[in-house]
């Protein structure tokens, strides 16, 4: 009698066991937050929006590097040393830069070391931003839209009839 | 607390602890505070030409930097020496940059020698205290009591250093390697009169016969040596290159061969002339060779006549049949091409014996002929009797007649103390090392100059027989320098501007750029036509200047009445019944002669042959081992005449019964926090055997005695390399 429910809880044990790491297969390991608290309430609403500043305006490193570059401290100052001198985030701002400090934002898109992903490629195929970041204009804090999954860049890939290589992004 | 909570409080926690491990966080992303200079891209690379000056060979290399920081070392594909190779010490480079316990400004020495106590001073201090010290002995016009010890230097840093030491009027400049190619110069002036170094052209050779020569791993310039070896053996359709190596111990270069031949150590040279005599007696040789060098085959053979085969066979150690076959193959395969190394010049009779396998050359008529030797086309001249030097300056230092002594490199620890050369070093008042690591030497010296990692460098990089046409390659910085540290021929500039009178008349320039701007103007002379500053931006982007038509140096043709080779018999240090095995202390494979030890990528780097990492070790043949009761891995004790060593043991299939092998380039005191404390320095074991009136270094000619201590030697290996070797393979 001991035995059988030792048997059986061994075998209630390992079903539990192998069904809770295929669970943890299917399941998208993904828990970064979509939309995290940003050290500065920096709002692209008001200077893409509002503002009409174009993306590579701060952007700059996007149409030539990989990466697309976020302004530096200074870069960011050299406006509003002008402009709404007396808000509390723009105060935060100047306080970075006494400290020397950089602003330590929070990262939102991020791949993993193995995808090669080039922004300059993109904009010379004269891709949308918002075709990845979404309507950034629009969004006082950013928010993430896109999965950032294989099959979600192999979909846009194939609909622009990019190349769908292996060695393409995984280089 | 129940037990029942217990388990179910500890199963929550544990499966608590399994989750937050699943969930990835947010990273930071963190902006520049200012933007960085024009031309700066984040996240695109640039990459810049530049040389590696790691050894002697001087490869071109490209940096690849981003955001300002280096990032990766690779060859340099327009180089004509490395073609766009490199090998793992030139791609660990990198590490020297970066490496956490650089001296970051001057140091003056605060505690007693040796202890490694300095306090941070500034460079004008630092400068200060180096002028004052030189302007003393100006006023006490004792000018010669100045010392200056650097490794063997070409191009405008030797220019620079000697017009230095000249204008001040000290002729105590000492260039010494203890690998420097002072033998083959000297044997090459004694059989065709010409001082050059050989630019051997094994890619096009048929059969290649290398006296321990070790190309592969170091000898002359292994990336160059590799790339050709590749080819002669895979690089023609119908041909592979057959491959003999002479050496009592097995290297990479003797695993990479078809025929061993562990001739006994010291007898080489007496093999090359049996071989020779051989081919004569049969007349496999080529006669227009030697009717064009002034030879004849009657009076050759008349002198040959002592190294019959028996009598060939009874010195080396080798079989009959072995022999024969190999004088055989080597004269009937054309071209064939004989090479001799380090393991052969560093016996008692080594340039005789590395002069009697250039006879080899000769005989089957490759001399200048594809497939064979060519003087090299960039160092023709170089040092020739730097040993002599260095036991004239530890003489001099002995006898307190040196004051001040400069130091670039680290000799304390790259030269064996036999020598004298460290206990006289220690008579010297005010001792300067230039050291980027406090190495050993540092650790002796009385003020820090820190010099430039390599990178962050300017200078030039003149191959070492390298390529049959000249080249020069250049260094340029590749980072902003990340320290408070000035490059040595910068702070020799500004001492001569400081000492003002003759030694700022000899050495004019503003800057040590300027300088090698003004060196390679004259270089480019024939070019004068173009504009000169134009020109210097497309060497600086090519890595150099690299001729494409080869020298127009004189071919080898041997001297009119040079007398032939005759080898002496071998002399060693130490008794034979006392010390019953011969050492050989070889360069390591990744340390070089211990430059490398500072660099973990290069610590932990297993030795290609017994996948040794991060020590030292002594190889031994299974058979000596058994006798002796030493296993794989045992401590062991090796006691040479001058003095006493513990390592851990190998046992190696690969070398002779009579003989152990220590690798060189551990045992540091200082370099820094991964070449401290770790393995021996075999140079303690060596002796000096110094020859009649002309000193040789003799560094392999020491015999020793290896009794095991306990079955603790703390061998760290990455595989084990018993099983791995087969004996029957071998053959020993």
């Amino acid at each position: 009698m001991k035995k059988t429910w030792l048997i059986a809880g061994l075998a209630v044990a390992a079903i539990s066991v192998g069904a809770s790491m295929a669970f943890m297969y299917i399941l998208p390991l993904d828990f970064r937050d979509r939309s995290p608290i940003q050290p500065l309430a920096f709002s692209h609403k008001a200077h893409a929006g509002d503002n009409g500043i174009a993306c590579l305006y701060c952007h700059r490193y996007a149409p030539k590097s990989p990466v697309a570059g976020i302004p530096a401290v200074a870069d960011c100052r050299a406006c509003h040393l002008f402009i709404s001198l007396n808000s509390a985030e723009i105060k935060k701002l100047m306080g970075y830069w006494e400290k020397r400090e950089p602003i330590p934002w929070v990262r939102v898109y991020g791949l993993p070391d193995h995808v090669y992903f080039p922004h300059m490629m993109h904009i010379r195929a004269k891709l949308d931003c918002t075709a990845c970041h979404g309507e950034v204009a629009a969004m006082e804090r950013i928010t993430r839209t896109a999965s950032l999954k294989m099959g979600w860049c192999l979909n846009c890939h194939r609909q622009h009839k990019a190349s769908i290589d292996c060695w393409t992004c995984h280089k | 607390m129940k037990r029942r909570t217990f388990l179910q409080l500890s199963g929550m926690t544990a499966a608590g602890a399994v989750l937050a491990g699943c969930q990835s966080q947010n990273e930071k992303l963190i902006p520049y505070l200012v933007p960085p200079d024009e031309g700066v891209t984040p996240g695109k690379a640039d990459y810049y030409a530049s040389s590696c000056r790691f050894c002697p060979a001087g490869c071109g290399i490209l940096v690849r930097v981003s955001e300002g920081r280096a990032k990766k070392i690779e060859g340099n594909p327009a180089h004509p020496v490395n073609r766009g190779k490199l090998c793992a010490r030139g791609q660990a480079v990198l590490q020297e940059l970066y490496h956490p316990d650089r001296v970051p400004q001057p140091l003056k020495r605060s505690g007693p020698r040796g202890s490694g106590q300095f306090t941070r001073i500034s460079w004008q201090e630092g400068l200060a205290l180096l002028t004052g010290s030189l302007k003393e002995l100006q006023r006490e016009k004792a000018a010669d009591r100045l010392a200056l010890v650097t490794p063997q230097l070409r191009g405008t840093l030797a220019e620079l250093t000697t017009s230095f030491m000249g204008a001040f009027g000290s002729p105590h400049h000492l260039s010494f390697e203890l690998l420097g190619m002072d033998w083959l110069r000297t044997a090459n002036r004694r059989s065709f009169g010409q001082a050059s170094l050989p630019f051997y052209d094994l890619a096009e050779t048929r059969y290649l016969l290398s006296f321990g020569a070790d190309f592969v791993e170091y000898h002359l310039s292994p990336v160059q040596y590799g790339y050709a070896f590749g080819r002669m053996r895979q690089g023609r359709d119908t041909v592979r290159g057959h491959f003999t190596y002479v050496g009592g111990r097995m290297s990479l270069t003797g695993a990479s061969a078809d025929r061993w031949l562990p001739a006994r150590p010291g007898s080489e040279g007496t093999l090359a002339l049996g071989l020779a005599r051989l081919i004569l007696v049969e007349s496999l040789f080529d006669a227009g060779s030697l009717t064009a060098n002034g030879l004849r085959a009657e009076t050759l053979l008349h002198t040959l006549e002592g190294y019959d085969l028996s009598r060939v066979a009874e010195k080396t150690g080798l079989t009959h049949k072995a022999i024969s076959e190999v004088a055989r193959e080597f004269a009937t395969t054309r071209p064939a091409l004989a090479m001799a190394g380090e393991s052969v010049a560093f016996q008692t009779n080594g340039p005789e014996s590395v002069r009697a396998i250039q006879l080899l050359n000769l005989l089957v008529g490759n001399l200048n002929r594809p497939g064979g030797v060519y003087p090299d086309g960039g160092s023709m001249a170089g040092a020739e009797n730097s040993f002599t030097e260095l036991l004239s300056l530890v003489a001099a230092m002995r006898g307190d007649r040196i004051r001040v002594a400069l130091v670039h490199g680290d000799p304390v620890h790259a030269i064996p103390p036999a020598s004298g050369f460290q206990e006289a070093l220690a008579r010297v008042p005010f001792i300067v090392s230039f050291s980027s690591l406090i190495d050993d030497t540092a650790l002796q010296a009385d003020l820090i100059l820190p010099d430039h990692a390599a990178l962050e460098s300017w200078g030039d990089a003149i191959p070492l027989a390298g390529a049959r046409q000249a080249a020069v390659g250049l260094m340029q910085p590749v980072v902003t320098p990340l320290f408070d540290t000035r490059q040595f021929p910068e702070v020799l500039l500004a001492t001569a501007r400081e000492l003002g009178g003759k030694t700022a008349a000899a050495l004019p320039h503003q800057s040590y750029p300027e300088m090698l701007q003004g060196w390679m103007r004259k270089r480019v002379g024939r070019m004068a036509g173009q504009d000169f500053e134009a020109l210097w931006v497309d060497l600086l982007r090519q890595g150099g200047l690299f001729e494409t038509k080869p020298g127009q140096g004189k071919g080898y043709r041997w001297v009119p009445g040079a007398p032939l080779p005759a080898p002496e018999a071998p002399r060693f240090a130490g008794d034979e019944r006392e010390f019953p095995l011969h050492l050989q202390v070889y360069p390591s494979t990744p340390l070089y002669d211990g430059r490398g030890a500072p660099l973990p990528w290069l610590q932990q780097l297993p030795d290609p042959m017994t996948t040794v990492v991060w020590d030292s070790w002594v190889e031994i043949n299974p058979r000596t081992a058994a006798d002796l009761g030493i296993g794989f891995g045992d401590l062991v004790e090796v006691t040479s005449p001058q003095g006493a060593l513990r390592l851990p043991a190998v046992i190696y299939p690969g070398i002779r019964p009579d003989m152990v092998a220590i690798p060189m380039g551990q045992g540091q005191r200082g370099g820094g926090r991964y070449a401290k404390g770790r393995g021996v320095n075999p140079l303690a074991l060596l002796a000096a055997t110094i020859e009649g009136k002309d000193p040789q270094p003799a560094w392999n000619a020491t015999r020793v005695r290896v009794s095991r201590i306990s079955g603790k030697g703390d061998l760290v290996t990455a595989g084990h390399p018993q099983g791995s070797y087969r004996s029957e393979l071998i053959g020993i």
